[in-house]
Parts: C-alpha cells; sequence; structure tokens
C-alpha cells in the first residue's frame, strides 16, 4: 500500500506543509444516505477536513472537481449508459477506489430487477419510458471497474469508513471483518433472535461491521451488508422454512433474501429458487399520485390468486 | 428433536455420588437460608462486591449486575431444544413458582465476566522525538460475586482457569479479573433437554470452586460453605442449621435430575475415538449444515480464542490494540500473510473446534474443553447438536454408552504435550528496541540491527521468535535471524503492510519487542553428527542464527552441509556473507527457480543439489526451513535417503496473535505452533504435516 499525505520531506528543519490527500465523494443510482452517513460524523468532520482535502462532495459542498483523487468514494449503482462511462473515466483519475454502500457494492434494491423485466419495471415506474435511458440491469461498481475496497451496508457505518480512512492514511490494512454478524451480537450479548424467539435473521450469513444494530434492537437482521464470506445460505433458508420455527412458506423466506443486497449472487440464488422477487404484473404506471392509484398496492412475489392482498406486508 | 443413537436412555451406573449435604458439626454444617433473607446474603456480598446473577431479558436468562433477589428470575422456567429457547412463566402456586434457580444455567454465563469480549490490550505511541512506547493494558480489579453459577458453570470456569493461567504464559488480564471472584453456586433442580453434564462429568452436583453452595427448596435454600470465605458469609449471616428432611430434600433434588439427563456422549475414549476419524464423511456433512457463524464458539463457556485489532488516530502515532473475541469459525482466524488460510473449508473449521473441544484439548491442557452445558446446541441458530455429531463421528460400541456417576474429570488432569508448563514462565510484556542499522538484503526484503539490553532478548535461542510492534499496524511474529552480544537481527520481508513499514523503517526507529518465543532448533541434536541446513527464500532468516552457532561450534559436527534455494538470483538472501563463508571452506549449495543469461549457477529445485552432495543416512540430523510445500518435498527425499525422521527438524508458519498459548489462532493438532513449536521433528508431527485443512 502506498503511503500519501505524509510529511513529504523536510526543509531547513521545518517541515513543508504536507499535501493533503484529495478525496471525492461521488454518487450514481442511489438515495444519498452513504453520504449522508459521512456528513454524521460531526464529531470527526473537523479532524477529517483538517487531514484530507474533499474537493468533490456534492452533499457538503459546491466547490466541485472531476479529479484526479487520491481516495474516490463512489455510493450508487450504475444504471444508465453514461454512468458506465463515467465509471470508467473516474477509475482512471482515482488512486484508491472505494465504493460505499449497498448500491455501489451489490446493485441496490435496483438490482433485483431481471434484464427481462426492465421494459415492464420501466413501464410501470414512468409515465413516459422512451425518455428514460436506463441499462437492462442495475450492477455494482464492481462489476465495471476495479475496486480497492468495499464499505458494505444501507447505510454505511461511519466507523468504518473512519477507519478506512486512518488506515490509507497510515499506510496499514483497514480492519474490515468479513465474518458473520452473529459473531458482533454475541460478544455484544444480545440475545439471538432467532433461537429465542424463531425469527428468521440473515445475521449468520452477513458480513459484520453494523454492530449488530437490527439484532440489538430485537429484530432479524436484514443482510444490507451483503453475504459474507462462505456464507452458506442454503443451510439457512431451508431451516427457516422447515426448521421448528417454521414451517414457513418458501417465497417469505426468498423475501428476506430480496433486499438492498438481494442481488448479490448467493442471495440471489435463494430467491431465484424460493421466490420472493418483486413479480410482475406491477402495479400501473404512477400517472397520478399515489393516494389516487386505485387497486391494489404493489404486489411482491409469486403468489396463488386471489392471497395478493396478505403477502403484502 | 434430532434423534441421536448414542442418547437412548441408557441408565446411569448405579454408584450413587458422594452426598455433601450431610449435617456435621459447627461452622461447616449446612445451613438453612429462608427465602425472605436472600436478600440479606446478597446485601452482605455487595457491601465488597459488584453482585452478578441470572435475570432474564429479552427471552432468555442471562448474568447481569443486580442489587436484589428479586432481579432474579423467580417463577421462570425454560425450555430449550437444538437452536431454540424459550422461557415461560410458571403459573402462581404450581411447582417452582416461587424459586429463582429452578431454570437452568444463564446463556451467558459467567465467561464475560472473567474473560470479556472486548478488552484494551496493548497501547501503543510513537513520541514526537521518534521513541516508541508500548503499553500492556492491565485492568482495573472489581471485586465481584456470582451468585447462580452452576456446576458446568464452575468446571469450564476451572477449564479456562487451566488454559489461560496455567500455562507457561498467563493471561494478566483473566488473571486480574479472575482473581477476586466470590462464588454462589447453585446445585441443579432441573435439567433442559440440551444439559449433558453428566456425560462430561461435570455436574449437576457442584464439586469444586464455590465459596457458597446452595440447594434451592421450597421455602428458601439449604447453604453450605465450600471455602473460608463462603464460612465468614454465611456464618455472619447467622442462619440455623438445615434439618435433616431438608438435607434430605436438598440431595433427593440433586440425584432427580442426574437421573433426568439421559447419557448422551461416551467421554470415556472420546479423544482416541474422535482423532482416528478426521477423515470421516460427517464432517463433509455437517459442513453442509454449519452456517460458520461461530455462535456455538462465542457461547461456549471455555472457548478462549482471540483476535487482535488495532486502531489509530489519522496520523497513527496513537494506537490502540483491542483484543476481541474470535472464533476457528471465521475464515480470517487461520490466514497468515499473503492471504492463504489454513483451513479453507467449513468441514476444516467445525472439525477442528469439534476436535479440539473433546479430542486436543486433553492433550494440551489435561481435561476435555467441552462442561456438558449445551449452549452450543441450543444457541446453534440451525439446531445442529455435538452429542449426534459426536454419536456418528466417534461411535462408542454400543453397549458402553454410560455417564460419570460423579463428576470425575475435574482436578484429575491427565500428563499434557507440553513439558514447560510452569505458569508465568514466558513473558506477555513489549521491550522498546532501537533500530542500529538496516541492511537491504532483496528488492522486498532487510535486515534490521536492532540494539537492546533486555536480558531476556538477548538470551534468545536461533529458531526463537519475537512479536513486533509498530504504532498503528498489526503486530507480526518475526523470526530472529542473528543472536548478537548487544541485539538481535530480523530479517523482514515485505508481505504485508506491517511488514513492508517493518522492512521500510531507518535507522534510529524504535519498535517495541516480546519475546523470545517458541521452541529454538534443537542444535544438541545434531552433536556429532552431519549436519544439513537446508532453507528456501526467506526460510535462511530463522535457519541464519543456528548457521552461526553450528560454525562456532564447528568441531562437534563430522561435516556441515547448507542447501539454499530462491526464487531468482536477485532472491538471495545474506549473499555477501554466504560467499565469505563458501570462500572459507563451507560446503554451500545453490539453486534458484529461475534466472536470466547472467546466473552462471544451477537452476531447479532445491532437492536437486542433494544429487551432488547427499544428506544421506542415518548420522544426518536436517534444519529445514521454507514454503511448506518446499519442505514436504524435503523431507521427502531425505526419508528416501535415510535420515530418520526424528532428525528433520523444521519451522512451521502459522497465523500468530499472541506467540504465547493465549489466542489459539495457530493451532496445529495437539499443538500451538507459537508454544510448542515453531521447531518440530517431523516424527513429532506425524500426519498432521500434511493433512489438509487441519
Amino acid at each position: 500500500m502506498t503511503l500519501i499525505g505524509q510529511p513529504a520531506a523536510t526543509s531547513g528543519g521545518r517541515a513543508v506543509e504536507r499535501q493533503r490527500p484529495r478525496v471525492g465523494v461521488v454518487k450514481f443510482a442511489s438515495c444519498d444516505g452513504c453520504q449522508l452517513t459521512i456528513l454524521d460524523l460531526e464529531d470527526h468532520l473537523l479532524a477529517l477536513t483538517d487531514r484530507f482535502d474533499f474537493t468533490e462532495f456534492a452533499e457538503a459542498t459546491s466547490k466541485r472537481s472531476s479529479g484526479p483523487f487520491d481516495i474516490l468514494f463512489v455510493e450508487g449503482s450504475i444504471s444508465t449508459p453514461e454512468q458506465a462511462v463515467e465509471i470508467v473515466r473516474l477509475r482512471a483519475a482515482t488512486r484508491t477506489l472505494v465504493t460505499i454502500g449497498a448500491c455501489a457494492t451489490a446493485g441496490g434494491i435496483q438490482a433485483l430487477r431481471t434484464a427481462s423485466e426492465h421494459e415492464a419495471f420501466r413501464a410501470a415506474v414512468y409515465p413516459s419510458p422512451a425518455f428514460v435511458d436506463s441499462l437492462a440491469v442495475a450492477s455494482p461498481i464492481s462489476s465495471h471497474v476495479t475496486v480497492d475496497f468495499e464499505l458494505r451496508g444501507c447505510p454505511i457505518d461511519g466507523h468504518q469508513l473512519i477507519e478506512l480512512l486512518t488506515a490509507v492514511a497510515t499506510g496499514r490494512r483497514p480492519q474490515l471483518p468479513d465474518q458473520a454478524v452473529c459473531l458482533e451480537c454475541k460478544r455484544r450479548g444480545y440475545e439471538c433472535v432467532v433461537v429465542t424467539r424463531g425469527e428468521p435473521c440473515l445475521g449468520p450469513v452477513t458480513q459484520t461491521g453494523c454492530g449488530a444494530i437490527c439484532p440489538g434492537m430485537g429484530r432479524g437482521c436484514y443482510g444490507c451488508f451483503g453475504p459474507r464470506e462462505g456464507a452458506n445460505v442454503d443451510s439457512l433458508a431451508s431451516w427457516y422454512t422447515d426448521g421448528p420455527s417454521g414451517p414457513r412458506a418458501p417465497v417469505d423466506v426468498g423475501r428476506l433474501f430480496a433486499g438492498f443486497t438481494g442481488a448479490s449472487p448467493p442471495f440471489r440464488g435463494i430467491t431465484d429458487r424460493l421466490g420472493g422477487r418483486p413479480a410482475l404484473p406491477l402495479r400501473p404506471a404512477m400517472a397520478h399520485p399515489p393516494e389516487l392509484v386505485e387497486g391494489a398496492p404493489p404486489t411482491w412475489g409469486p403468489q396463488p390468486a386471489g392471497e395478493a392482498a396478505d403477502a403484502h406486508e | 428433536m434430532l434423534p441421536s443413537p448414542a442418547n437412548t436412555g441408557v441408565p446411569s451406573l448405579p454408584v450413587p455420588p458422594p452426598n455433601r449435604w450431610r449435617a456435621s458439626t459447627g461452622d461447616s454444617s449446612p445451613r438453612f437460608l429462608p427465602l425472605v433473607r436472600l436478600d440479606v446474603l446478597i446485601a452482605e456480598l455487595r457491601r465488597e462486591r459488584r453482585v452478578i446473577g441470572p435475570v432474564v431479558q429479552d427471552g432468555a436468562i442471562r448474568m447481569a449486575e443486580i442489587e436484589r433477589a428479586a432481579e432474579l428470575p423467580f417463577g421462570w422456567t425454560v425450555s430449550a431444544q437444538p437452536g431454540s429457547v424459550r422461557l415461560t412463566r410458571r403459573e402462581a402456586g404450581a411447582p417452582g413458582a416461587e424459586r429463582a434457580f429452578d431454570n437452568a444455567t444463564a446463556w451467558s454465563g459467567i465467561k464475560p465476566w472473567t474473560f470479556p469480549p472486548r478488552v484494551d490490550a496493548l497501547s501503543l505511541e510513537r513520541r514526537d522525538d521518534g521513541s516508541v512506547a508500548v503499553r500492556v493494558e492491565a485492568p482495573a480489579p472489581v471485586p465481584t460475586a456470582v451468585i447462580g453459577a452452576r456446576a458446568c458453570d464452575l468446571a469450564a470456569l476451572a477449564t479456562q482457569d487451566r488454559v489461560l493461567s496455567g500455562g507457561p504464559a498467563i493471561d494478566p488480564d483473566y488473571a486480574i479479573r479472575r482473581s477476586d471472584l466470590f462464588i454462589v453456586a447453585v446445585e441443579c433442580a432441573f435439567a433442559t433437554s440440551v444439559c449433558f453434564c453428566t456425560s462430561m462429568g461435570t455436574g449437576p452436583e457442584v464439586s469444586a470452586g464455590a465459596d457458597i453452595v446452595l440447594a434451592e427448596i421450597d421455602g428458601g435454600f439449604v447453604a453450605r460453605a465450600d471455602s473460608t470465605a463462603g464460612r465468614r458469609v454465611l456464618v455472619s449471616l447467622a442462619l440455623a442449621p438445615a434439618s435433616p428432611a431438608q438435607l434430605d430434600r436438598a440431595t433427593g433434588q440433586v440425584a432427580a435430575t442426574r437421573a433426568s439427563m439421559p447419557a448422551a456422549v461416551q467421554a470415556d475414549g472420546l479423544h482416541d475415538r474422535l482423532l482416528a476419524n478426521l477423515d470421516h464423511p460427517r464432517w463433509d456433512a455437517i459442513a453442509e449444515r454449519c452456517l460458520a457463524c461461530a455462535n456455538c464458539t462465542l457461547v461456549c463457556p471455555t472457548c478462549f480464542c482471540t483476535g487482535i485489532e488495532v486502531g489509530s488516530d489519522l496520523d497513527g502515532r496513537e494506537s490502540k490494540a483491542t483484543r476481541s473475541w474470535d472464533s476457528c469459525f471465521t475464515a480470517g482466524y487461520a490466514q497468515v500473510a499473503g492471504g492463504g488460510s489454513f483451513r479453507p473449508q467449513q468441514r476444516d473449521r467445525y472439525r477442528q473446534w469439534l476436535t479440539h473441544k473433546f479430542g486436543t484439548w486433553w492433550d494440551q491442557f489435561g481435561s476435555s474443553g467441552c462442561v456438558g452445558c449445551g449452549r452450543c446446541i441450543a444457541w446453534c441458530p440451525v439446531g445442529i447438536d455435538v452429542r449426534e455429531e459426536l454419536s456418528i463421528i466417534a461411535a462408542p460400541p454400543v453397549s458402553e454408552v454410560a455417564v460419570a456417576a460423579t463428576p470425575t474429570l475435574l482436578g484429575q488432569p491427565l500428563p499434557i504435550l507440553s513439558p514447560a508448563i510452569e505458569p508465568g514462565s514466558l513473558k506477555t510484556d513489549f521491550v522498546t528496541v532501537r533500530v542500529a542499522e538496516v541492511r537491504p538484503e532483496t528488492a522486498d526484503t532487510s535486515t534490521l540491527v536492532l540494539t537492546t539490553d533486555d536480558a531476556a532478548l538477548l538470551s534468545a535461542r536461533p529458531g526463537q521468535f519475537v512479536m513486533v510492534a509498530l504504532p498503528a499496524f498489526a503486530i507480526p511474529p518475526i523470526s530472529i535471524s542473528r543472536i548478537r552480544p548487544d541485539g538481535l537481527e530480523l530479517t523482514i520481508r515485505a508481505a504485508g503492510p506491517a511488514t513492508s513499514t517493518l522492512a521500510r523503517l531507518g535507522p534510529g526507529a524504535q519498535l517495541g519487542l516480546r519475546g523470545p518465543l517458541g521452541r529454538p532448533w534443537p542444535i544438541e541434536d545434531a552433536f556429532g553428527r552431519d549436519v544439513a541446513i537446508i532453507a528456501g527464500g526467506i526460510g535462511l532468516a530463522p535457519l541464519r542464527g543456528l548457521l552461526d552457532e553450528v560454525l562456532a561450534q564447528a568441531d562437534r559436527f563430522p561435516s556441515i552441509r547448507v542447501y539454499l534455494g530462491a526464487r531468482t538470483p536477485g532472491d538471495r538472501l545474506f549473499v555477501s556473507e554466504i560467499e565469505e563463508l563458501t570462500a572459507r571452506g563451507l560446503d554451500v549449495r545453490l539453486t534458484v527457480d529461475r534466472a536470466g543469461p547472467e546466473w552462471l549457477g544451477r537452476v531447479g529445485i532445491i532437492t536437486e543439489l542433494f544429487r551432488g552432495a547427499k544428506p544421506t543416512g542415518a548420522n544426518v540430523t536436517a534444519f529445514v526451513c521454507g514454503p511448506e510445500r518446499m519442505m514436504t518435498a524435503v523431507v521427502d527425499r531425505l526419508t528416501d535417503l535415510a535420515v530418520p525422521r526424528e532428525h528433520i527438524w523444521l519451522t512451521l508458519e502459522r497465523r500468530m496473535e499472541c506467540g504465547v498459548g493465549l489466542c489459539g489462532h495457530c493451532q496445529l493438532g495437539k499443538r500451538f505452533v507459537c508454544k510448542d513449536g515453531p521447531v518440530f521433528s517431523v516424527s513429532e508431527l506425524g500426519e498432521d504435516l500434511r493433512r489438509e485443512g487441519l
């Protein structure tokens, strides 16, 4: 790893003012929530801006830059032809490229659709789909360019971001564990919601880093950090369909895996098998404000006729 | 419920356990503590200590700090199955509705207080003048009393005592937290379906380790003191002696609990049966179910593995190393520099856990690592039952399934593998040393010449290693490449950020060293014998100090030969030194894997070197270090050449975070490579040398 931003040289016994690493924060198809997580690091912002030169960060400053960057944080997935070109240009202008959030690392919810569903989705969402130039699938940044580090989560964990910046600044390897959420749950002494309540939880197959927030609040993990190393999704899914807390409808278990990181291959494999992804037909185009739309709300998953309403939670 | 062939209700042996609830004379006779006076006991304990006891929280019973008896789980009972724990409240007036402890052991156990999930381990600081300070963090001792510990909890505590304070190194954090612990144990009047303490010989009777033991009966507790401190507390409560009827109830109750637990695991001979089945097909079957989520290891009251994380400020001047619970089920656990893992598959990790817990734990610590508490069964999110797995993988002859009639395994340690087990004989603190000189060796390797006057470091022997601390970086183990009168030399290849930074240090820099650690090369094994020193690549570093010693005592050896391999001519280490030794007549043979036309020497694998000058026969002692594949090829060739396996010595690489046998990462079968090695003879390693994923 290259050391950046270290005092480069001394002259006459005084340190030459160090060159602050240039940091950019850019976004593609995403909600900006990860950028807001950076801005939420209020106690650290002064230290960070003292140490790093944020030359591009549209959520924070009107000062703009198109590069070059020592570190570039990329939020969002690639959903349009322009984005597919722009990410290649940004990669060439960047030393260390870090993807942030479920959209950039796993595609996000927009990546749940398949190429064959593309037209139907466009027609369902936009009154005039002809004006929308989108790619058939939304894809993570790593499908387009080389990524140096990933910060997972929806949104990311602010402390992992600080750890990454600190590690890059000091030239060490950032400590971004690839273990299951369960380790953090147990270290924090949280009672397991699967064991005590039979509540399905994706913690055993999800990468830790969030601080086990959801189990800590008494609910199951919904996998926003995406699959961990060696995620045994088949075993977990069949325990939830057939185990002692079941039986559960396969589609209900499949839906668990169809979240923000549902496009990642291990989770996708479960929903492909069990169902649970948004299914066609979708509701009509929102030509009118939602309160004026007649009929049932959007439906999820393949359902037997006549049971559409109670499948929606 | 998962059927278990072993779990078929074979009755326990008809020998009654010794009755500890008998009246005797004076202060030591059991007393009766009326329920209404339980608060007086807690208040008495709280005068000098925090009190930890079971409470109901989020659908389970856990240990927590309490102030009064009302916080205890009165009236709650628990039903535990593989992968499931449910609490239910008994109806008012129902049996047990007035009882606090009629609900089996708390899931958290005592471990979070004696061995917390996360502790500060080190603080490291680089000051303005360039000096480096490394401080081992020590917790402030907090006198603690535990109320409601069960027999299995006490057995677990005794087991962790042997691991963390019984070995050559003592974990300073554990020793402090453990030092002032007062235990009020409760004998179980109830066992869940996952409890199997009778099989492991640890309960349900409380036989050792408590200060006060309670048996909860209607209206209160029969209480006996098992230690001087316990007697003092009971005397201060001025309780009446328990009546013969109350004593009978206490005795009968725990006997009924024992009778309610079927034989689940045949502990006798389990060690041998497990280790004979390392290739059992069941390991693959279990890997399909196992999530490798680590829950079993983190709820296990004896699991002790930890990992170190080093965090720093933005300038990398101040940093802290935090130690957290780790697990052999994670990929990073067995990873070494360069990214490879010694246990890449989930079957490897499950096998590691089960064979250690029930098998090799005996070799290392003289007891089983399992106390039969059943937590790993209940808290497995997919309900894997170790009792079932053991009955399949290490099936006993059917007729032999039986439970120990009394807690037997405690206090009867078997002989352990590591002979030098003198507690405290291994240091755990760091010494600051100075870089006097940096010698570049190759494009990615440098030798740091370090000066120190630390007597322990200067007493290092060739083959030993040190843990090297720099603020902000991971703390890698580095083998010692030369021992000098005024310091040590370390030859470091830039394999990751920490070693890259170390290899780039300049003269005057400071770093922290902990050591010397590990078993040195047994030079005495070669006295009167032909010496072959065989090194591949950076593997020459740990052999260089040995070569120094061998040459210093050259007349003890009929012949000395050195065989060196390197990837390319540019990757050769200590080139001028080796050339000088060759000029002085030392037999050095050298080969490289590949070279350009300017290289006039030999090209090929290292065993080709044996053609010209064979290290042949029963009189050779070989010292070998290099990549694992190179070492196994060398061992094969040497064995073909009739070099005895007990005279072929290797040094192994594994992940090491503590270097003293406390963190678990470097385990290889019965050994911790850091403290039992890293130098081993091929005969000591046996089949473990080549077994994949061990």
